[in-house]
């Protein structure tokens, strides 16, 4: 399987959060690049070429990481800090994505380099909304440096 | 001659014869007297020579006594003077004695007189004495009472402590507990929405005009009960939100908030006639958070009418500022004011006018927390006005 060209990696452990992120992304035109990994341990394989993604190429880094924050194993907070404190990594934009704001984790996750942050709103309205205007800004309007 | 002139003769004879004798015997006498005196004589110049040396002795005697004599009225005057000076001696003697005697009656009352004190001092030593047992042992009985109150308050405070570290654990299980409840009830509400919308966007032409309208009502209810998870836990949220105190300026945050208002709603807004307001001192989060839902509310009910003002003004008030929001809209009956201010609580149909009950809620959970007061004033149809005071002082806490 080629992983290369990934532009989003989404890490996102819900199935049905995944699908409608990614039916998003699909309606605002993002998707034809977009990898979806199901936990924080699987996205640090992917991150770092490790595991199932040994074979990717690691010069090849996404665009933009949507990161769920609570996930099982290693939390989006964990992958946040291993993807920042990389020299090689830590240009990459890193959404947070989470189903609340009531969490202790905003201003940590701020503080660990994080790029936005955003509440999955109940309304599919707003979601899709929130999304596609993510997806927009970090791919289309804010390109890596690298 | 006669016989009488005889018998005289005869005894003039006789007489003559008698002296005659008589002065024989007077001669012999005298012869006699006359040797005495001779002897006497004799007698007498011895004696006269006697008397002569004598008198030489007496003289020299006198002379002697003279001396004498002048000597003692020398001693004499010597003796006079030292006696005149003893009586003066004497006189100040009495006097001093006198003196003494009125210093020893003075002595004598002072010694009785400190006998008497001597008595009182003993006495009230000996009251001392009981005074200082009886402090004695109130000291220890004090010192007992100390002891048992520091021991008291050592288990109040240890007390404290651990009803703290309850409050605590129980604080943060209520912080987990609202994490939970946001993030693990939103995501399977987020799934209905969104796969309802789903089939509404995709499929909807599966579905006749019943089935449609099963979708938008899911969609809507979806959509309600994640307003009301998240309203409720913005609520509970304010009461562990720690509330920062700085200065606020009232005209600023009234200005902005106005602004963000009027960008989201659009449709039939009302006019406003904002003041210049005292600034306060509060968290200006929790304040905008006032202000945005009494304006919001302004907004909302005045929608109905074709043009109307919203004023918003300030007053002062003893140690208050009293700040107020007034529309013209829907107001309502007072007789309901005291749901006003309850969660979840509304006076209006969501048909009338939408919302979850929980603004008001969370203005009076505001406001107290700044130790102010909200209330309002309002009639049917005719308008509402919702105050809230603020102490002009630092709030605590």
């Amino acid at each position: 399987m080629n992983y290369d060209n990934v532009e989003i990696l989404l890490v996102e452990d819900s199935a049905d959060d995944a699908m409608l992120t990614i039916r998003a992304l699909t309606k605002s035109g993002l998707t034809n690049k977009l990898h979806h990994v199901i936990d924080g341990a699987e996205a640090l394989d992917f991150i770092f070429c490790e595991g199932v993604y040994a074979s990717r190429n690691n010069k090849e880094y996404p665009k933009l990481i949507l990161l769920d924050l609570k996930m099982p194993k290693i939390s989006g907070i964990q992958v946040l800090e291993k993807v920042k404190s990389d020299p090689e990594l830590k240009s990459i934009p890193v959404v947070m994505l989470t189903s609340s704001n009531e969490g202790p984790d905003i201003e940590k996750c701020f503080a660990l380099g994080a790029n936005s942050y955003i509440v999955k709103p109940v309304d599919s309205d707003n979601f899709f909304k929130a999304i596609k205007e993510i997806g927009l800004f970090w791919i289309k309007l804010n390109q890596p440096q690298h | 001659m006669k016989k009488n002139d005889s018998d005289e003769l005869i005894i003039a004879y006789k007489e003559l014869a008698f002296q005659h004798q008589e002065k024989e015997n007077r001669a012999a006498e005298l012869i006699i007297a006359n040797k005495e005196l001779i002897f006497q004589n004799e007698e007498k110049e011895s004696r006269a020579a006697e008397l002569i040396i004598a008198n030489k002795e007496l003289a020299f005697q006198n002379e002697e006594k003279e001396h004498r004599a002048a000597e003692l009225i020398i001693a004499n005057k010597e003796l006079a003077f030292q006696n005149e000076e003893k009586e003066h001696r004497a006189a100040e003697l009495i006097i001093a004695n006198k003196e003494l005697a009125f210093q020893n009656e003075e002595k004598e009352n002072r010694a009785a007189e400190l006998a008497i004190a001597n008595i009182e001092l003993a006495f009230q030593n000996k009251e001392k004495e009981k005074r200082a047992e009886e402090l004695f042992i109130a000291n220890q009985e004090l010192k007992q009472a100390e002891d048992d109150i520091r021991k008291l308050n050592d288990e109040l405070e240890q007390k404290v402590i651990e009803r703290t570290a309850q409050l605590e654990a129980v604080n943060k299980e209520l912080g987990s507990f609202s994490y939970s409840v946001s993030h693990d009830l939103r995501a399977p509400i987020r799934a209905i929405n969104g796969y309802t919308k789903i089939l509404q966007e995709d499929y909807a032409d599966k579905f006749d005009a019943d089935g449609v309208k099963v979708l938008n009502t899911i969609i809507r209810n979806s959509k309600k009960m994640g307003e009301l998870i998240d309203d409720l836990l913005a609520f509970s949220k304010l009461g562990r939100k720690e509330v920062k105190v700085s200065e606020i300026d009232m005209t600023d945050l009234v200005k902005l908030v106005r602004e963000e208002l009027l960008y989201e709603d659009g449709d039939n807004i009302p006019e406003f006639d904002v003041k210049i307001l005292p600034p306060a001192q509060g968290d200006k989060s929790l304040i905008k958070q006032v202000w945005i839902n009494l304006i919001s509310n302004a907004i909302k009910y005045s929608r109905k009418k074709i043009k109307t003002t919203v004023e918003i003004n300030a007053y002062e008030q003893d140690d208050l500022i009293v700040y107020y929001v007034k529309d013209a809209g829907a107001g309502f009956d007072m007789q309901y004011y005291d749901k006003l201010f309850g969660v979840f609580q509304r006076l209006h149909s969501q048909e009338e006018f939408e919302g979850t009950g929980i603004g008001l809620a969370i203005v009076q959970k505001i406001i107290d927390r700044h130790k102010g007061t909200v209330w309002a004033e309002s009639k049917l149809n005719e308008g509402t006005c919702f105050y809230f005071s603020l102490p002009k002082t630092k709030p605590l806490n």
